[in-house]
Parts: structure tokens; sequence; C-alpha cells
């Protein structure tokens, strides 16, 4: 009998109240003598438990990667030369790109990460993966803005990965720069063969924030970590759509024509590597 | 039995905590919020600047204490109050450009600060769109304060004084970009000027005498299709006609847009303080009212091809009509505001 009273009062968690399993308890008694708000409170928070425990078990990890290559080879800082589709060669000294507003689709629900922005830093392994819980199930694709969302751009000071501390915020003329290279090439005019790509401008025809969508399959699995790999190829910068030649266009720094030039050529550098079920 | 006593005395000690908890949001420790409060028959502000930076008399005078320190500048010489001192309405009395570090100047005037909750954009040319981010432009610019922002909080990290402030204002002493930025614009967006003897007689408490009142004919005849009452600005960048200036050759708000119809177009400022916002215009080149007066009246370029519409016959005005609008204009001046001890230095 005891057993059985005990186990009610375990698994449910509702039915706290009732009589007939605290009457004899000095627990009851402290219990009825407080106020009906908290006892109100009492029962939220075992609704709130048992919901927890029942999401818990439909809920899955996504985790994105991403792999800096230059043709297919991963990129080396400073040191690495590479070389262009126009046979100019080059060395990447700084690569830094914003990544938001990520979300995985499947035939209904998309699942939104909440405050989703990362800032890619290729100095920075830390800052290559990042992970989100959603839901289980199949999921058809999975998309991301290479950038941050026009509204982020005029909501005032803003903190975390957004913090202007990150150098990627122009204080002369407010807006994130949503993507950066830096480093250098024989075929730059500028001083110390500098090269200076830094891509930015929110509003109107000045919009370089690029919504990359990748076709990808793949299966969140509850209580477990499915991870995407994503292949960025910074070589796509200078090749088509748009042919851009580091000795015409050694350095971009302002939004406008070139920067959208930039964008649209930079926008086709990801793919999607693998994607896998790391069992946890 | 026994381990139903335990969990039960276990839940009831955690709702306690919610309420110890619910308790301590609304306790002493926490920041006083202050409301902000516009001036009866005023506009509604362009954006709802406190709407994400809950205004709180800690977070104004963490606010105050930083744009009067001098820290928040590379070598310690210029707070933002060198270039906007409350006496000149935060404006830079006398100086058509303002000194920065090492010896440099500013390549535009300083504006007047005041009733900035009601300017969607700043700067003369409109380059920044929101007045928490506006501290980082004269922050990092060489010729301004020079600094970065790492370098500033870790000088207000190392005073005792930031950290007790920070915590007063936000809850805990963590000291960030985003809360030193967020307590600058609750100082700032608190300066509203409507306290001249133009808000009196608005108001109904004095009369304006008659060589004023003649002027006030002149400005709502020729001034207010730019000069828009109450805020004697509707924001607007307009193209006034003045002869480029080669040394500096700035082409104003295409620099932002990359439009050339934006061609050396240039926030219209307010009218309010005017008569201690000398000298005038983007450059400070008019260093009196009757100077920019005359400017309207005669020195307009009228074959400037984006000439704004409303000046192609440039404003003809009599000697009589151009004093009696400087009598009207010195009436905008709002000694409440450059008296007041809740926006001097403490």
């Amino acid at each position: 009998m005891n057993k059985q009273r005990n186990r009610i009062f375990f698994v449910p968690g509702l039915w706290i109240t009732d009589q007939q399993l605290l009457r004899r308890t000095l627990v009851h008694k402290q219990y009825y003598s407080t106020p009906l708000l908290q006892r109100f409170f009492l029962l939220l928070i075992s609704i709130f438990f048992s919901f927890s425990v029942f999401a818990q078990k439909q809920t899955g990890t996504l985790k994105i990667s991403f792999i800096n290559t230059v043709n297919g080879i991963p990129l080396v800082l400073n040191d690495s030369v590479y070389n262009n589709s126009f046979k100019e060669t080059y060395s990447i000294s700084k690569l830094k790109y914003y990544i938001s507003n990520v979300r995985a689709n499947k035939a209904s629900n998309p699942q939104k990460e909440k405050n989703s922005y990362h800032l890619v830093n290729a100095a920075d392994t830390t800052s290559l993966h990042f992970s989100f819980s959603l839901k289980s199930g199949n999921y058809t694709s999975f998309d991301f803005l290479l950038g941050v969302d026009s509204l982020r751009n005029c909501s005032g000071a803003q903190s975390g990965a957004l913090d202007p501390l990150n150098d990627m915020f122009w204080t002369w003329n407010s807006g994130y720069v949503m993507f950066k290279l830096e480093g250098s090439s024989p075929q730059s005019g500028q001083v110390n063969n500098r090269i200076e790509y830094h891509i930015g401008g929110y509003a109107g025809a000045n919009n370089v924030i690029k919504k990359i969508s990748l076709p990808a399959a793949f299966e969140v699995i509850a209580g477990n970590t499915t991870e995407l790999i994503i292949e960025t190829d910074i070589n796509k910068l200078w090749l088509g759509p748009n042919d851009i030649s580091i000795v015409q266009s050694p350095v971009c720094s302002t939004p406008g024509a070139l920067a959208k030039k930039v964008a649209a050529n930079y926008s086709k550098m990801f793919s999607l590597k693998n994607a896998m079920i790391i069992k946890n | 039995m026994k381990t139903r006593v335990i969990i039960s005395l276990a839940v009831l000690f955690f709702t306690a905590q919610f309420f110890i908890g619910a308790k301590e949001i609304a306790g002493p420790g926490k920041p006083t919020y202050i409301s902000f409060t516009i001036p009866p028959g005023w506009p509604k502000p362009a954006h709802d600047i406190f709407a994400n930076n809950k205004l709180s008399e800690e977070g104004f005078q963490l606010g105050r204490k930083l744009f009067y320190d001098g820290r928040l500048s590379k070598d310690g010489n210029f707070p933002c109050a060198s270039c906007h001192q409350q006496f000149a309405a935060f404006a830079n009395y006398e100086h058509d450009f303002s000194h920065g570090f090492n010896n440099s100047f500013t390549t535009r005037n300083a504006p007047a600060l005041f009733n900035l909750a009601w300017m969607p954009l700043l700067h003369w040319d409109g380059s920044i769109n929101h007045i928490e981010v506006q501290p980082l432009a004269p922050l990092t610019a060489h010729n301004e304060m020079a600094e970065n922002i790492d370098s500033v909080l870790k000088k207000l990290k190392a005073d005792t004084a930031y950290k007790r402030m920070f915590k007063a204002a936000f809850g805990d002493g963590i000291i960030n970009s985003q809360r030193m930025l967020k307590a600058l614009a609750q100082f700032t967006g608190c300066i509203v000027s409507s306290n001249s003897k133009y808000d009196k007689v608005q108001r109904g408490e004095t009369s304006f005498t008659q060589s004023e009142l003649n002027g006030y004919n002149t400005f709502k005849a020729k001034c207010a299709g730019c000069h828009k009452e109450p805020l004697f600005t509707d924001n607007t960048f307009r193209n006034n006609g003045m002869p480029i200036n080669t040394s500096l050759n700035d082409p104003g708000r295409m620099k932002v847009t990359g439009d050339r119809n934006d061609s050396l177009k240039f926030k219209v400022p307010s009218l309010r303080n005017v008569a201690l916002t000398f000298p005038y215009m983007h450059d400070g080149r008019f260093t009196t009212l009757g100077l920019v007066i005359d400017h309207y009246r005669t020195g307009i370029q009228v074959n400037q091809s984006n000439l704004d519409s409303l000046l192609k016959n440039r404003l003809p005005m009599t000697n009589q009509e151009k004093n009696s609008l400087i009598y009207f204009l010195n009436t905008l001046t709002d000694s409440t505001l450059i008296h007041s001890a809740r926006f001097a230095e403490h």
C-alpha cells in the first residue's frame, strides 16, 4: 500500500495535493498552511519537470563545422601561398565571416537556432563549429545567412559575436563587415602588397547579405548529435559569376558595386562535405 | 514515508527559492527605472531609443560620467564633452572644426546634442543609424579620441568607481562595450531642449516682442519648409547651394549612399539653440547668423544640379525681415538646458 502511494507521488508529480497521500505527514500540514499561490507554483513546477523530461526525448543536437580550404587544401594562414584562376599568387593573414539565422528544414516545422549569430575566424579553431538542439527527425536542407541580418545592423549596441570589439563593425558608417579577408599578393599595387576585402552593406541596393541553402538529407536522432561538415573554398572569391582579379581590385572596404560582386562570388564557396551521426 | 517527507521538503525548498528570487527583482540594489518624457504637443520620437535600453537613474548617471571622462580618449584629453559643451547646447563653442588627438582637427563642425531621440539618423551625412553605436565613431577616429574599445574597457575595469556604477546600472559589475554604449545613450538620449522662450510662448506663459513676432512670421514663410516645428528640423538631407569647400571636397550624404543625387547633401540641423552653436554649416564656414541668412538671400549657387527645390529662387528677404528673423532665432535658446545641473559634469 505504502509502495503504491510512493509511486503515485513520484511519477506524475501532479497529484501531490492528493489528501489521501499526505494526510498523516508533517509535510502535509506545512503544505496546506502555505498560501494557495505557492501551491499553484508547486503544480507548475511539477508540470514543467514532466514536460522537460518528455521534451528531452524528442530533441537531438546539430553540430555545424566549417573547414576553410583553398582549392580543396585546408587553409593555412600567413605561410601558405595560393594561386587564383588568374594565376595571381596570394597568402591570407586574416579570414573572418558571420554565419547567422541558421535553420534546418524538414517537411514541416523548420527548426531555427535561437539567437543565431556566429563569427567564424580562421585564426580561432573554437570558432569553427557550433551546436544547437532541435527536434529529432529527417531533414532535407539546411540554410543560413552569410552575414548579419539587416535588423541587427541597425538595432544599436550588440554583444557576443556581434560585439564591436570583434572588429567587424564599421564605426564611420554603421553596419557590420559581413566577410573579411586580408593578406598579401605580389600582384597588389597597395602598400606592402596588401589585399583587403571588407565586405559589408545591409540596406537597399548595397545589401550583401547572402542566404546560403545547402541541400542536405540528414537525420537527427533524439539524444544524439548529427554533425554537418561544411567546406568553404576561399578561391571562389575571385572567380565567377564575377571575375575579380587582384591586380585590378586588391582592396574593397566600402559598401557598393565591388562589394556586391565579391559577395556574389563568395556566396558560392560553401558545400556540404559530410553529414554524420555521432552517437552520444 | 521518509522519502516522501524529504521530497516534499525539497519541493518546498525550491518553491521558496522562487519567491526569494521574485522579491529580489523588485527590491533594493536594482536600478531605479525612470521614464522619458515627451514634451506636450511634440511628435513621437523617430525610434523608441529606450525600448531595448531600459532607462534608469543609475544608467543615466553612468552615461554622464562616461561622457565627461577623458579616459575614453587615447591621451586622456578628449572626453565627449571636449567637443560637446553644455554651455554651447552640447556643440563646440566658436569652433568650425574641433581639436582631436595629436594636434589634429576634425573635418566637420561638431553638431549640438539634444533631442536625439527624434533623429532617425545621426551625423551630418546620416552615416550613423542608432544612438547607441554613435560613440564608436569619435572614439576610434584618429583625428578625434583615437582610442580603441578594448583599451577603453581595460581602463574602466581598473576603476572601482566604474565597477560600482556598472553594477548599480545593470545589476552586476560586468563591464562590456554594449553596456558602456547603452549607458552613454541613456545620458545623451535624455538631453531634451524644450524650454526656450519660443516654447514658453507656445505654452502661453509669455509672449513675443513685436520684432520676435515679425521674425517668427518670416521664419514660417521662408525657413519652416526644412526647419519644421517643433524640432526645427525635418531630419532630411538637402543641398542648400553652398559652393564646395575644395580643401575638404566633402561629398556629404553621397559618401554613405554612393548615389550621385546625394552629392553635397547634408542633414538639416535643428535651429534650436542656434544662437549658441556658431559657427554654422557642416564645415563651420559662417560665423554669424547674419552671414547664414545672407547665404540664403543672395549666396545660393542656383546652378547646382541637385540644389534643393525650395531654394531654386533663393530666399529673398528685406534687411528688416532679416533683423527680425535673428530676433526670433534668439528666442530658441534654452537657458534651462545649458544651466541644468542634471546634464553637467559631477
